[in-house]
């Protein structure tokens, strides 16, 4: 068990080493004001893979984050334009990310519908009715408190940032020290033990999938308050680098690996790769390359590592 | 069943018949459920939609459907075997600026630039099968990276522009008419033909199915399965690209942001309405067909009833999950 601990530790000191010491090279990038600025840009992915790790540990996956960023913000907008007090305008478009998990649980889970299609196709329809309701252009003129939470800052920290740390931080109790955690865990190693087991694994999707949803519907409000526009397609994006920023923290997609904090850190990862690469002046076609390479890198590493303990159970 | 037909009672002859159409339609409706959806739409179509029930349009469904059937079918082998691959959109940009970049930039003959745009196509499936088979990664994974990476290779390359004003003979692999039907048509079906002797006709389909259901099981009878896992993946890819210069051959215009995401979802939607199952094993050339062909009818009574724009993708996604809620709940009556 020692060993194993010091392994960790390792990992985690070799991480921060190799982060400073490539920073370092970097010119104007360990500076507070751009590594703060990276958690304040990052903030979103980060929520969005909080929800994805929580449906990817459960062994599903989901595929309509685009659309929730785009329709819950605009639900909200359109509301607080109508003059609906903020804060409830806020909490109906957090509803709205629920109800759509939710819907996705259901057709997942009473009619076994794989939930790649079913995700996406509700995201979809999510997408295209945020289409409708901004009538395919961006609505602005929001008010100055909604624009104040996403550009913000309290002790120079920026409101983006708390928040991302507090869905991290509530994540994290809700998958490892709460019931209902633990039973996500459990499903994604084995759907059928969960089941004889006795726990009600409809109840378990329509969560895991609502989770994903509100946490996606949050990263929606927070950019667009930060951009201070809710525009229609803002979401295109998200989908595609949230797999990635948890695929890159350790979630497995094969479901029951992998810890909420480190999906998060995966999302800071990716942020910061991408503003090193833009500090250096690299041209953001070449970013991709980088990205994508560095994805199967970091998950032919784990794999690799995870296969030399396996040798000795080997049958073929 | 034998037993009961010796009975030389009338009436319980009568039943075991009716009992056998009861099963041959039962076993219809479970393998051919694709085909009960198909016509449902189509006959849908053709009785409440205005202007679909002619020649003209029906042609024009062809048309349209001949081109993302070819990576369907590439679709169809990468899920039978049970993987997944999530580079196609891209591949099919890359597919797109290449060619035209090899034609117009290069000036290479057009026989062997299309040759050589399927030939990057086959390398970029061979980097994926590769990965999925000898490092091990999981093909989501994989083709989730070589995605990206593919997509900023075909912005460096495009520059962000986009090659208009293809030359003639490079426009004419794509659309001669021959006998009333441009020759991307006639490619797709020779695509879908030799798919389908590929798939229901050699070792290597039966091949496909078997490692889809039980890799273990299929390396122990004496399958080679790491040679045609990588293999699906390099056809899949050599698709791709092929339907990337199809397309830029039929909109004139070779860009590295055709395709894309979007199509690599809509092929794999297209492919599981065809029958074929995400966790493999399952899958036929034909289905890959219907299930590109009723995407596309869709498509088409969507456009066809001046539905507003913007709902239009909010539309076909309603449709496409009814036509899978249908095939599910079906499935569960019927078990």
């Amino acid at each position: 068990v020692q060993k194993k601990l010091l392994k960790k530790i390792l990992i985690v000191l070799f991480c921060i080493g190799g982060f400073i010491l490539i920073g370092s090279l970097i010119p104007n990038f360990l500076t507070y004001n751009n590594l703060i600025n990276i958690t304040r840009q990052s903030a979103m992915i980060a929520m969005c893979a909080v929800g994805m790790a929580v449906v990817l540990i459960s062994g599903g996956m989901d595929l309509s984050t685009p659309g929730i960023i785009a329709l819950s913000p605009m639900i909200s907008a359109i509301l607080m334009l109508a003059g609906l007090n903020m804060y409830i305008a806020i909490a109906i478009g957090l509803l709205s990310g629920i109800i759509i998990g939710i819907v996705s649980g259901v057709l997942i889970s009473n009619i076994n519908i794989p939930a790649f299609i079913a995700t996406y196709v509700v995201g979809q329809i999510a997408s295209g009715i945020a289409l409708v309701l901004g009538k395919g252009a961006s609505i602005g003129g929001l008010p100055r408190g909604y624009m104040m939470i996403g550009n913000g800052s309290i002790f120079d920290i920026p409101i983006s940032t708390i928040i991302m740390i507090l869905y991290v931080i509530a994540g994290s109790i809700m998958m490892e020290k709460m019931r209902i955690g633990k039973h996500i865990y459990a499903h994604g190693g084995s759907e059928l033990t969960v089941k004889f087991e006795g726990i009600n694994i409809n109840k378990l999707k329509y969560f895991a999938y609502a989770a994903s949803g509100f946490c996606t519907a949050s990263a929606g409000i927070l950019l667009s308050s930060q951009m201070n526009a809710v525009h229609p397609t803002q979401g295109a994006d998200y989908l595609l680098d949230s797999v990635a920023a948890a695929t890159i923290g350790g979630v497995s997609l094969l479901g029951g690996e992998g810890k909420i904090w480190t999906a998060a850190v995966g999302a800071l990862f990716m942020g910061a790769l991408r503003n090193a690469l833009t500090m250096l002046g690299i041209h953001p076609f070449f970013q991709n390359i980088f990205v994508g390479t560095v994805i199967i890198v970091v998950v032919a590493v784990s794999v690799l590592s995870k296969n030399k303990d396996m040798e000795s159970a080997k049958v073929f | 069943m034998s037993g009961d037909i010796e009975m030389n009672n009338e009436m319980e002859i009568k039943k075991v018949n009716f009992s056998a159409i009861k099963e041959y339609s039962r076993d219809f409706l479970k393998y051919q459920g694709n085909v009960i959806i198909f016509l449902i739409i189509w006959l849908f179509a053709m009785i409440f939609v205005k202007n679909f029930a002619t020649v003209e349009n029906n042609v024009n469904i062809i048309k349209q459907s001949a081109i993302p059937v070819i990576t369907c079918l590439g679709m169809t082998l990468v899920l039978m075997i049970g993987g997944i691959d999530l580079s196609v959109g891209y591949l099919v940009g890359l597919g797109s600026y290449i060619s035209g970049m090899f034609v117009v930039m290069m000036g290479l003959p057009v026989a062997l630039s299309v040759i050589f745009t399927l030939l990057i196509g086959l390398l970029c499936g061979l980097v994926n099968g590769t990965l999925v088979q000898i490092v091990k990664i999981p093909p989501f994974i994989v083709t989730l990276g070589t995605g990206y990476i593919i997509y900023g290779l075909a912005q460096i390359l495009s520059n962000g522009t986009a090659l208009n004003g293809l030359p003639k003979e490079f426009l004419a692999v794509g659309r001669t008419n021959i006998l009333g039907l441009p020759s991307s048509v006639w490619i797709g079906l020779i695509v879908v033909l030799a798919f389908y002797f590929l798939i229901h006709r050699t070792v290597f389909g039966r091949s496909l199915a078997s490692i889809g259901l039980n890799v273990n099981a299929s390396f122990l009878s004496g399958i080679n399965d790491k040679l045609i896992i990588v293999s699906t993946y390099a056809i899949c890819g050599m698709m791709s690209t092929l339907v990337g210069v199809l397309m830029a051959l039929r909109v004139n215009n070779c860009t590295p942001i055709m395709g894309g995401g979007d199509h690599t979802f809509v092929t794999i939607t297209a492919a599981i309405l065809g029958g074929a199952s995400l966790s493999g094993g399952k899958g036929t050339a034909w289905g890959a067909v219907l299930g590109v062909f009723t995407i596309t009818i869709i498509e088409n009574i969507v456009n066809l009833s001046g539905i507003n724009y913007y709902i239009f993708k909010a539309v076909l996604s309603a449709v496409i999950l009814s036509a899978i809620v249908f095939e599910n709940l079906k499935n569960k009556i019927l078990q």
